[in-house]
């Protein structure tokens, strides 16, 4: 029964959020005539409404609603043109058949005609085997306590406007009309919601999410819990009602529109001729007939549709099997047998589709497992150890699988240079910067770089190179130092190594790392050499007063000061990279002359 | 600082064995779980007592990837003794031994002592190398043997300071020329015995790396 309630639901989303509720169900149990009936009568601008026409409808209720509606209302329906009917059947036409409600106008008096037929779609969208029943403990409870009568005009826009934007989505309709129709009624469902907090479960979904918040989203999921609802309703007999049920039905309340066809026109309007009225019934009873049809068909091609599904998904059972239990085991064999090509030919079964996409394109580049992730188990043990002060790179951490997996695609895209511990660091400072793509890009033409790639290689004569070359300008330009540190043994590669393969994300705090890359790729690494010999100007006083150890210890993790930014960078801007009048291309140049003639 | 001798220690093995581990517990007594990749070599020192003299180590502590190695290859060169490391979770950190300790004599001088370390004996449960297979190794190739665990502090200083009583031994036995700087050793300033002309300040050799 629940579930039932809840398939209906879904498609007059206003009804419920506001007090009609109950209207909803008794338009789902009812028969289908009913439904129409009821459904026909809420158009507030039909000109068929006449009191002999509300025998179709519960008479307790209908005398109620009479009583309770309000003038306003009744003059505004009626001022709705002749062409009402029409426009009505339309409304009809477009929402029965699932046609997007874009068609419509969004004023007033036209959302009023698929409202009217609004309530039509429950009861397609259940079995309708199931109404008969309902109908008469629908009547029963009707008579039983009538509704009480609120929310007449006030609401009565509002539920006008959202009804066709629902019908939309139950429909499948266009969710840009329906967000369009939305906005300025959310407080409406929330405020309602608070004041009928039981009536209906299917809404709760209004009332928590504000459709103007979240609208898409919640348009997927009321699709999706209606078609999970319908399922059920299919399955399970739905006019076994509850308690829950009768007492929806206690508090049933037809709305002001239903009762207006019942009614006379307003005294202040010429009377209906008796052949007008009777025009108007047949027309009336035309669309009632009308709109059966249409759900008896709806509910046929369903059944149909759901016979198909189950005998597709049978069959796609028993296909698996086969591929499963008799040609994947033997696949050399069978591959080319007439039953394979033809279940092939069919489709393969989601289940099985990997496995025989991957025997049919086969291995003929003989790639084993081990082979291709080569290295990739140390990519795994480095990655977690990369920038741990920042808590992004560990395992488990937001960035730890896009960094190995960047490590990992460079690995099989440069097999040649592999995994070098360093590269790491250089690319998860590209990932606090890029976006995915980017990071291997600039990540695999930043080691393609001579000076990198060297270091990288690990190439002991190249780098030697590019360590003769530094320490011309060091002597230059920090002689008592050079000196220091020839004595004490510190050569370049003992600090330069570490701060060129991690790109001084080593050495310097991350802030001034990113500022030495940013003048990097301005200047070349060129600049790789005239930081580290900033660096030395800095802490030269420092430096001149310690062993290899400290020296070492200190250049491989320089303490994070305060302006420390600044402090380098005027250190590094009183250091050119000049060697007399030999730039650094120029001596680096001539590094490699001599090793050619040595 | 007053020291008797000085001794250069390398040590090596497979990357994240725990060498920088082994070092920070031993000259800082304390474990980092998570650990900075060692790029190129990052140095530690300390001093110990042996004999009632002073001795400071001068601790290389390399890195593990394979293709650093022919830059850590240099940094043998005047060192007295080494710490070879393996994991004794990971099988294959136990079979590059064999690697290790090829290079280890190739470039280093005859003499260097080699004490070899299964490290991370705390993680008992995920052990693959038995503490026996450790000792057959070292017992076949003449080394020193220990399982150590940096994360619980357990064996650490016995690791290093056995390994420089082996040194020690080996001086007083006279197989160590001191006055040869390349055997790794150094005699401190205040050396009571010997009159050295060597300055206290100077740090180790002048190993590997160097102007084109």
């Amino acid at each position: 029964m629940e579930s039932s309630d809840e398939a209906s639901s879904s498609s007059v989303t206003v009804n419920n959020a506001d007090e009609s509720s109950p209207w909803r169900h008794r338009g789902r149990e009812r028969s289908s005539s009913a439904d129409v009936i009821a459904r026909v009568q809420r158009c507030p601008r039909r000109p068929i409404r006449s009191g002999s026409d509300s025998q179709e409808a519960g008479p307790s209720l209908r005398d109620d609603v009479c009583q309770t509606n309000s003038p306003s209302v009744k003059v505004k329906c009626w001022s709705a043109s002749s062409n009402g009917v029409a426009s009505c059947t339309e409304g009809s036409k477009v929402d029965c058949c699932g046609g997007g409600a874009s068609d419509l106008p969004l004023d007033e008096s036209t959302c009023s005609a698929p409202q009217c037929i609004n309530p039509v779609t429950p009861p397609s969208d259940s079995d309708s085997d199931t109404q008969e029943g309902d109908d008469d403990a629908f009547n029963t409870v009707g008579e039983l306590s009538p509704p009480p009568p609120r929310h007449r005009n006030t609401y009565e826009s509002g539920r006008r406007q959202s009804a066709p934007g629902q019908l939309v989505q139950d429909h499948g309709g266009s969710e840009s009309e329906l967000q369009s129709r939305r906005p300025g009624l959310a407080e409406y469902f929330s405020r309602k919601q608070r004041s009928v907090p039981q009536s209906a479960p299917g809404w709760k979904l209004f009332g928590k999410v504000p459709p103007k918040q979240s609208p898409t989203k919640q348009a997927q999921i009321i699709q999706q819990e209606f078609e999970a609802r319908q399922m059920a309703a299919c399955s399970s007999p739905t006019h076994h009602a509850a308690g829950q049920q009768s007492k929806r039905k206690v508090e049933f309340e037809p709305l002001s529109t239903t009762a207006l066809i019942l009614e006379d026109r307003p005294p202040n309007l010429p009377a209906k001729s008796a052949e007008e009225a009777q025009r108007h019934r047949q027309q009336y009873e035309q669309m009632v007939a009308a709109a059966k049809r249409r759900e008896l068909k709806e509910a046929q091609r369903r059944r149909q549709q759901k016979e198909q599904r189950l005998r597709q998904e049978e069959l796609l059972s028993n296909t698996s099997l086969v591929w499963n239990l008799h040609i994947l085991p033997h696949w050399d064999l069978m591959r080319s047998s007439r039953r394979a090509q033809d279940l092939w030919w069919g489709g393969l079964p989601p289940s099985v589709r990997g496995r025989v996409w991957s025997l049919a394109v086969g291995n003929e580049l003989n790639i084993t497992a081990g082979a291709a992730p080569a290295g990739l188990e140390r990519i795994t043990r480095d990655v977690s150890r990369t920038l741990p002060s920042l808590l992004v790179f560990h395992k488990g951490g937001p960035y730890h699988d896009l960094l190995q997996s960047i490590l990992g695609a460079y690995t099989c895209y440069r097999p040649d240079v592999g995994y070098v511990q360093g590269m790491s660091s250089m690319a998860a400072m590209l990932i606090l910067n890029m976006d995915e793509v980017e990071v291997f890009i600039s990540f695999s033409n930043l080691i393609n770089r001579p000076c990198q790639l060297a270091f990288y290689r690990v190439d002991h004569q190249l780098m030697l190179r590019y360590f003769g070359a530094y320490q011309v300008f060091f002597q230059e330009t920090l002689p008592r130092l050079f000196l220091h540190f020839q004595f004490s043994g510190v050569t370049p590669d003992l600090y330069l190594m570490d701060w060129i393969l991690s790109l001084y994300m080593k050495p310097l705090p991350l802030d001034v790392a990113c500022r030495v890359w940013d003048v990097f790729f301005r200047d070349g690494e060129e600049f790789l050499f005239r930081a580290a010999l900033g660096i030395l100007r800095l802490y030269q006083d420092l430096l001149l007063h310690m062993d290899l150890v400290s020296i070492a210890q200190f250049l491989s993790r320089l303490p994070d000061e305060e302006l420390l930014s600044d402090r380098l960078f005027a250190c590094i801007s009183a250091t050119p990279m000049l060697s007399g009048n030999r730039k650094w291309t120029q001596v680096l140049s001539s590094c490699r002359d001599s090793e050619r003639t040595s | 600082m007053a020291y008797a001798y000085l001794f250069k220690y390398i040590i090596i093995g497979d990357t994240g064995v725990g060498k920088s581990c082994l070092l920070l517990q031993f000259t800082d007594k304390r474990f980092q779980p998570v650990h900075d990749l060692t790029i190129g070599v990052e140095f530690g020192a300390r001093m110990i007592t042996i004999d009632g003299k002073q001795i400071k180590l001068q601790i290389w502590d390399t890195a593990g990837q394979e293709s650093f190695r022919s830059i850590t290859r240099s940094y043998y060169r005047g060192a007295a003794g080494a710490l070879l490391v393996y994991d004794i979770t990971r099988r294959d950190t136990f079979n590059h031994l064999t690697t290790w300790l090829e290079d280890a004599r190739q470039h280093s001088n005859s003499n260097m002592v080699i004490m070899l370390i299964g490290n991370k004996s705390d993680l008992e449960s995920r052990r693959e190398v038995k503490k026996e297979e450790g000792e057959a190794f070292a017992r076949e190739h003449g080394l020193i043997f220990m399982e150590t665990s940096a994360k619980t502090a357990s064996n650490v200083e016995e690791a290093f300071i056995n390994t420089a009583k082996e040194i020690y031994e080996k001086i007083q036995e006279g197989v160590f020329d001191i006055n040869n700087e390349a055997n790794g050793i150094k005699i401190g300033p205040q050396h009571p015995t010997t009159n050295s002309t060597l300055s206290g300040s100077q740090g180790g050799q002048h190993a590997g790396g160097g102007c084109c």
